[in-house]
């Protein structure tokens, strides 16, 4: 019997002259089939003597898969080298999932860890609320305009003495007196991001639409805390190249009050483009965001003395600063449930 | 509220070197936003956002009282040429008094109308507007009709006061009672629409008991003026605003004059808009007076409001220094009268409020606001506030931290995150077996759509697969469905039994909807409490308390969100790697509906040895199932490990 080294020796001569895969398949045959080279040694184990039975089995098996091996490599050799088959690199490769998240929720994350830096804790409150914490405690009178059926939605359930009648917040201004409670005292910097309700439903209004809240109380609290704060988010939101500016407004809650404007992402604050007058903002600028020094009898409500401490409090809403953001121009989409909308994102 | 006047009928009130655009940049930061200024011709055009609260400001007179504060700021001139509020007064008009063709006038109420004035007319030519009011009423969007109409809309665009005018033959027996309405009553306004009264409008009924005037909206179509009117009624009032509001939702008649008088306005203002009237009718249509004037004000506005304020507190405010002569230039020239002017080493500015701001400002912080906007919040620099550390409370750090790993984790895996409504319909909460009596129902919804507080997510990802799968998506052929893994993570809503600090109980919860099959749902679930680190302790799952519910091929669930947070481990429970040997086991079972997956696993871990259990396959009813088993404390045999198998 030949010893493996010999028949090893033999296998790399005769496969050096082999360059297709038929005559490899061809070779395979010869050493490894039914009727091959390996299979004719095994057969032989019935002339060995039995002692040493295991010995001759264990020497064949490790012939097998040296066999098996070198045959391996060179028909791997093949493969890669030789252009039989096409490898086309460019072809995609397996798919993997991606999945999508709503503009909101990416929107809500961003603007929370903004301000986070800044020492600000995100908090939550009620969404159906008593309408004492959406306009009484924020010094909106009874025969306030906001207050009636066009502008406020109501639960169908008797009024609850004192905190009026049930309503879904229609702003997150709500939760201004409530932070004040659970505070006791300030400092207070608070922000909250949430649902809030209306009855408008069109191309840019959404009976229900989420708003951002700030608010910062403590002593010696000014508006240029304020306008740097705005300034900071702006910055930090949009980029460095936007800029905000603060213009008089009218709230109630707050006194003096702002709205805040930010450079308009499409003429880029020029007012034009081209010689066309920009159709998207107001001479360059873009109505962002309400502000304010809160009003004396909002601390009063939130049982903080105003002749100690201040603040001030900034609104916006996400959609519309989603909707700058990326030149969305019709609000409902986010609510509508198409896939081929929400899986972009 | 927006309104559009011209630039050079500004300067008919103002002297000034600021050009439009100056004018714009300026009052934009400081007052009312000019949102647009349009070159028309040989003269501007803006359109200006007046706020609520300004009303005052709404009107060419009130621009150029806005300009002569805050365009000095700017270094340009700016100075009223003259000021209607002094100029025209009821002496004026005095000696042309007469008493023929009276007018009697009966207000029912006195809480309709705080001011009510009116003057008759005579010998009216009616004939088309001269040019300069009519181009001028054009260019601010009003269309031009004849004199006598165009001085009423010329008077309300010049002072922001607005002015009716009746044929004074067309009110039966000169006759006006001016009342609430009664439910039901019906007008015809000058428009020709017929409008049904819900009761408490303000009305005036001729003396036939005819509607004339619907007020504060529209006059009645009965008395308005035509080409044969010869008299007619000059007639300015002021009303309760808070009428004139409710009249405007009731019948969506919303008039460029009730959009003022909603705001509540100044009656001071009511008598130079007569007068002015008089001066214009008299000019321009060559009208006569024919009555004395009517003045009915019960309250009038003698003493003016006056607030005290220390230098110190606008500084404390607004954050630096402004100079106490500063303030005092600034209150001068918005029309406030300073108190103690010659006084200046007081610390303190006593300021009076003129009559057209007397609702607006109140309090101190009100005249902090006047002196900032018109120092210029532009130059104001930006100083952060200290920050100070603050802790969030535990449980709203985890509920949103959580949320978030949630949402990446589902997104990650190939789920697309939706966000629905928290109002559904009442279809919605039946098709899902739901009782709808049980949710909290909106009284005055503006949609069926949008009825109901939803108490599950299911029903709206249930329509949101069902929605989507008659969309043709990009990535689908024709005919082929596309799959559809959606979640939403949103409060519910249910009712309170007691009266609680908040009105309902708000709770967080998760939902999930594939249109795939069980066992992918169900995947995604025990995916996701590997994620959390959620299991019973043994590294098993626990997911088979989850429900989920197949309809119409969407198979859906919903979990507590709380729940998920309370179970979540950041890092799981720590097990030492046995040095041991692992002995696996392979048995086949068959199941039957009392012979589970679950009670199998159930028998199987009553052996302290085995460590985990791994489905191999599951062919038919046929589960094939292999055992790992192992001592943390020696080598097991595997004769050992076959009796544990045994027991099962």
């Amino acid at each position: 019997m030949q010893n493996n080294k010999d028949i090893i020796i033999e296998l790399n001569k005769e496969l050096s002259s082999l360059t297709d895969l038929t005559s490899i398949d061809q070779l395979e045959v010869k050493y490894l089939g039914r009727k091959g080279l390996i299979n004719k040694l095994l057969q032989k184990i019935k002339d060995v003597p039995v002692n040493k039975k295991k010995a001759y089995g264990q020497k064949i098996n490790q012939l097998k898969n040296e066999v098996k091996r070198i045959i391996k490599i060179k028909k791997l050799e093949l493969t890669n080298n030789k252009t039989d088959e096409f490898f086309d690199a460019t072809l995609p490769g397996k798919p993997y999932p991606r999945g999508s998240l709503h503009l909101i929720t990416s929107t809500v994350e961003k603007i929370s860890k903004t301000f986070q830096r800044i020492g600000f804790i995100r908090m939550s409150y009620p969404e159906v609320e008593w309408e004492y914490f959406s306009f009484d405690s924020l010094n909106m009178p009874p025969d306030h305009p906001a207050r009636d059926d066009f502008e406020t939605l109501f639960i169908d359930v008797p009024p609850a003495p004192k905190l009026g009648k049930m309503i879904l917040s229609p702003h997150t201004s709500s939760g201004q007196v409530r932070e004040m409670w659970r505070c006791g005292r300030p400092p207070i910097r608070m922000v909250s991001i949430a649902k809030c309700y209306r009855p408008n439903w069109d191309t840019t209004h959404t009976p229900m639409f989420h708003q951002f809240e700030s608010l910062c109380i403590d002593k010696n609290i000014t508006i240029t805390n304020l306008k740097a704060s705005i300034n900071y988010f702006v910055k930090e939101y949009f980029g460095e190249d936007y800029q905000a500016r603060l213009r008089p407004f009218h709230f109630q809650f707050t006194e003096p009050s702002f709205e805040v404007d930010i450079t308009c992402s499409i003429c880029k604050g020029k007012g034009t483009i081209g010689h066309q007058k920009c159709k998207v903002c107001k001479s360059g600028w873009l109505e962002l965001a309400g502000a304010g020094m809160v009003h004396h009898n909002v601390l009063i409500e939130g049982k903080i003395n105003p002749e100690i401490y201040n603040g001030w409090a900034f609104a916006f809403g996400l959609e519309r600063l989603i909707m700058i953001k990326i030149g969305l121009n019709n609000m409902r989409l986010l609510y509508d449930g198409d896939i081929r909308f929400l899986e972009q994102f | 509220m927006n309104i559009k006047i011209t630039y050079n009928w500004l300067l008919e009130y103002l002297d000034t070197d600021a050009s439009p655009y100056d004018i714009q940049k300026y009052l934009s930061l400081c007052g009312p936003s000019v949102e647009k200024v349009d070159k028309m011709g040989d003269d501007y055009v803006f359109n200006i956002e007046i706020t609520s609260n300004r009303v005052d400001a709404a009107s060419v007179f009130g621009i150029a009282q806005e300009c002569q504060a805050i365009l000095p700021e700017f270094g340009k001139k700016a100075k009223l040429k003259f000021d209607p509020l002094n100029d025209y007064k009821f002496v004026n008009i005095q000696k042309k008094y007469c008493n023929k063709n009276s007018l009697k006038v009966i207000i029912k109420d006195r809480d309709l109308c705080s001011r009510f004035t009116a003057l008759v007319f005579e010998d009216l030519n009616l004939k088309p507007s001269p040019e300069l009011i009519s181009k001028r009423l054009t260019l601010c969007g009003i269309r031009s009709i004849n004199n006598v109409v165009d001085i009423s809309n010329y008077l309300m665009l010049s002072l922001g006061q607005p002015v009716h005018v009746f044929d004074y033959d067309q009110v039966k027996k000169s006759m006006m009672i001016m009342r609430r309405s009664k439910k039901g009553e019906k007008i015809i306004t000058l428009d020709e629409k017929e409008i049904t009264l819900s009761g408490n409008d303000i009305v005036i009924e001729d003396g036939e008991g005819r509607l004339i005037d619907l007020c504060g909206i529209m006059g009645g179509a009965n008395s308005a003026v035509s080409n044969k009117t010869k008299s007619i009624i000059l007639f300015v009032q002021t009303y309760n605003k808070n009428l004139v509001r409710k009249t405007i939702m009731t019948t969506g008649q919303r008039t460029e004059a009730a959009t003022l008088f909603e705001k509540g306005l100044d009656e001071e203002r009511v008598e130079p808009t007569l007068v002015y009237g008089g001066e214009l009718l008299e000019k321009f249509a060559a009208g006569k007076i024919a009555s004395q004037i009517i003045d009915i004000y019960p309250n009038p506005y003698f003493k003016r409001k006056s607030i005290s304020v220390s230098y110190e507190f606008f500084n404390k405010i607004i954050g630096i220094t402004i100079e106490p002569r500063k303030i005092k230039r600034i209150f001068t020239s918005l029309g406030f009268k300073i108190n103690n002017l010659e006084d200046d080493r007081t610390k303190i500015v006593s300021v009076s409020i003129p009559s057209w701001r007397q609702y607006d400002i109140d309090i101190k912080e009100d005249l902090v606001e006047e002196v900032a906007r018109i120092y210029g919040y532009n130059k104001l620099p930006n100083q952060l506030q200290p920050i100070v550390y603050l802790r969030q409370p535990p449980e709203i750090e985890k509920l949103f931290k959580i949320q978030s790993k949630i949402k990446y984790f589902l997104k990650y895996i190939g789920l697309n995150e939706f966000i629905n409504y928290s109002m559904i319909s009442k279809e919605m909460i039946e098709d899902s077996g739901l009782k709808t009596e049980k949710h909290l129902k909106l009284s005055n919804s503006i949609s069926q759509e949008i009825e109901y507080m939803r108490m599950s997510l299911l029903p709206s990802l249930y329509k949101n697969i069902k929605d989507n799968s008659v969309k043709t998506r990009y990535n689908t052929a024709p005919g082929e469905k596309g799959v559809m893994r959606f979640f939403e993570i949103a409060k519910v809503y249910f009712k309170n039994s007691v009266l609680k600090d908040s009105p309902c109980r708000e709770v967080y919860k998760l939902g999930i909807a594939v249109n795939t099959d069980y066992f992918d749902l169900k995947g995604i679930v025990e995916a996701l409490y590997k994620e959390l680190n959620i299991n019973d302790g043994l590294g098993q799952m626990i997911t088979n308390e989850i429900k989920i519910e197949e309809k119409n091929g969407v198979f859906l669930t919903e979990i507590d969100l709380q729940k998920l947070i309370d179970d979540y481990r950041q890092i799981p429970n720590y097990k030492p790697i046995t040095p041991y040997a692992v002995i696996k086991l392979d048995k086949t079972f068959e199941l039957e509906p009392k012979h589970t997956f679950q009670m199998i696993k159930k028998l199987a871990f009553q052996s302290n040895l085995l460590q985990k259990i791994e489905v191999v396959s599951i062919f038919r009813n046929k589960l094939s199932l292999r055992f790992y088993y192992s001592s943390s404390q020696k080598n097991i045999t595997e004769e050992e490990a076959k009796r544990e198998l045994e027991k099962i």
